[in-house]
């Protein structure tokens, strides 16, 4: 069952801003990376999902729930963070926190703690001083505090450093374990690759594919057949290429980094 | 209906404005009303007798004799409209628009909390602070006669008075709250919500001048708060001031209305 189901989702900004016909669905327990240069229109996207924005044309929703009109009920299981971060200023970590647990009627606070501690992140710290990363980091625990079965993460690692995007990476392993189901949207090809099932590429408003990793690369993957002089020269380079001998010739595959992949959707518009 | 953590969280933030208010208030309400002596009152004539024009442009009119009528003329034409209002357009901006503006606003939509309980949350935090100036201003002005002019003072038409001045307030809480749901910059929120009451005002005042602007108080709402009338206990200052809270409750709903119906970029 899809959890997340957008469906022919268009909203036209004009100049060929907006997005146009989006359609795709994330399935309970998957975790589905959203990927596109900027501007394409991923927080667009995000918007109609979070029932900030209603849809013109096209429907989504969550939970088989109307993104717009059931919105404040969708809120109950899901966990977001904005992709561009920001608070109430004038409150420390502490008390925004607090604050965010009364509001939302949170009862249990076990989860905020050990999320605190997993970030190593001290909040008694007025949010107006804080680092991008520092803010990034109450982002995460605010998503993930109460234990929500949905997660719309926006560039969630934006601003972090190797060692917490790694930690991060690691949370979302362990939500995908517990069964959550997560939308991913990002630029880091490492997060993508280590904690996605399948991928959906946007590009100026329309989705160019929706795909498994596994396909995306089997796709893009290229192989070559060698013939070499002696089976023995044949077998030394099929163990120095990762290729497959068979007798004097060799098959090899170039195995291209996600990276790669990606590069060609979102290079030029003769790719499109 | 209301969230009890994000009006709480609000209301702190008021509590500062309403102390700086309070104190300005405290400062003029007791110097104009211990001004009310038959000297001063006749320097006062005499500044009246000169330019009346400038005297009447802020609502300063001949002819004020009894204490409520003094209140009226000195207090009722500027210092307790203006400051109010400040309050109303200040906190009328920062509830709404600022957080839309500033992007805050998706940690109180991103929430199991319905937009429409947001948007009136915030209305009873603008609503509140606006009655505590009004009961504040009206302890203030009961204390202060009672000390300087013990028995001078018409309570209940004073009591009036304040009660048409709440719903005036209440009418430009209105007019501040309905551009900040409307708008999602604080720069239309400000220019609206402020230049509103203020070019009503400056209506008002050139009403207020003579015979020849007169017909500018047809354009303007502060028409409808009329202090001198409330004051005589005419049947039509009430009416005009309920209309003016029948107004209020207009703008409160339409400026929920479209705070859950807009598209809010976040």
């Amino acid at each position: 069952m899809n959890i997340i189901e957008i469906k022919n989702l268009t909203r036209d900004y004009g100049k060929g801003k907006g997005i146009f016909n989006v359609s795709f669905g994330v399935k309970e327990g998957e975790v589905f990376g959203f990927l596109g240069p900027n501007g394409a229109g991923k927080t667009t996207t995000i918007r109609h999902l979070m029932g900030f924005i209603k849809n013109k044309s096209g429907e989504c929703y969550i939970n088989r729930k109307d993104c717009w009109y059931d919105r404040a009920n969708i809120q109950e299981t899901l966990g977001y963070i904005p992709g561009e971060i920001s608070y109430f200023d004038d409150m420390t970590g502490t008390e925004f926190l607090k604050f965010v647990t009364k509001y939302k009627g949170i009862k249990d606070t076990e989860r905020q703690k050990e999320l605190l501690e997993r970030f190593e992140l001290d909040p008694n710290v007025k949010i107006k001083k804080m680092s991008k990363g520092m803010k990034q980091k109450i982002g995460i625990v605010s998503a993930f505090m109460h234990n929500p079965q949905i997660l719309i993460l926006d560039e969630p690692t934006g601003g972090l450093d190797p060692l917490m995007q790694n930690r991060f990476i690691e949370l979302i392993a362990e939500e995908k374990a517990k069964g959550s189901t997560i939308l991913l949207s990002s630029h880091i090809f490492e997060e993508v690759e280590r904690t996605c099932d399948r991928i959906g590429i946007i590009k100026n408003g329309r989705m160019v594919t929706v795909d498994s990793v596994e396909t995306l690369r089997e796709r893009h993957m290229h192989t070559y057949n060698v013939a070499l002089n002696t089976k023995e020269e044949a077998e030394s380079f099929a163990k120095d290429f990762g290729g497959v001998a068979n007798g004097l010739n060799v098959t090899v595959a170039s195995k291209q980094s996600l990276e790669n992949i990606f590069m060609h959707y979102y290079g030029g518009d003769n790719n499109d | 209906m209301i969230n009890g953590s994000l009006y709480l969280k609000e209301m702190k933030k008021s509590v500062t404005m309403l102390l700086i208010f309070g104190g300005i208030l405290l400062m003029y309400v007791s110097i104009i009303i211990g001004m009310y002596d038959p000297e001063m009152m006749a320097a006062l004539e005499s500044f009246y007798g000169i330019m009346p024009e400038l005297m009447a442009s802020v609502g300063m009119t001949s002819g004020a004799t009894t204490l409520i009528g003094f209140m009226v003329s000195y207090l009722y034409g500027f210092i307790l409209i203006i400051f109010p209002m400040l309050f109303c357009i200040l906190r009328g901006n920062g509830l709404i628009a600022k957080y839309t503006d500033n992007g805050s606003m998706a940690v109180l939509i991103a929430a199991p909390v319905k937009r429409k309980s947001v948007v009136l949350t915030q209305l009873a935090v603008l609503l509140s602070g606006v009655i505590i100036l009004v009961t504040y201003i009206t302890c203030l002005e009961l204390a202060v006669s009672a000390v300087k002019f013990r028995g001078e003072l018409a309570v209940g038409e004073l009591l009036n008075l304040n009660l048409a001045l709440l719903f005036l307030q209440l009418f430009i809480a209105g007019i501040c709250f309905f551009f900040s749901c409307l708008f999602s910059e604080t720069k239309y929120s400000i220019a609206f919500g402020a230049g509103v009451p203020a070019f009503m005002y400056v209506l008002q005042m050139l009403a207020n001048v003579g015979k020849k602007t007169e017909a500018a108080k047809y354009f303007t709402f502060f028409t409808l708060f009329d202090a001198e009338g409330i004051a005589a206990n005419q049947a039509s200052a009430f009416n005009k001031s309920f209309i003016l809270l029948a107004g209020a409750i207009v703008l409160y709903m339409a400026g929920t209305t479209f705070f859950c119906k807009k598209d809010i970029c976040l």
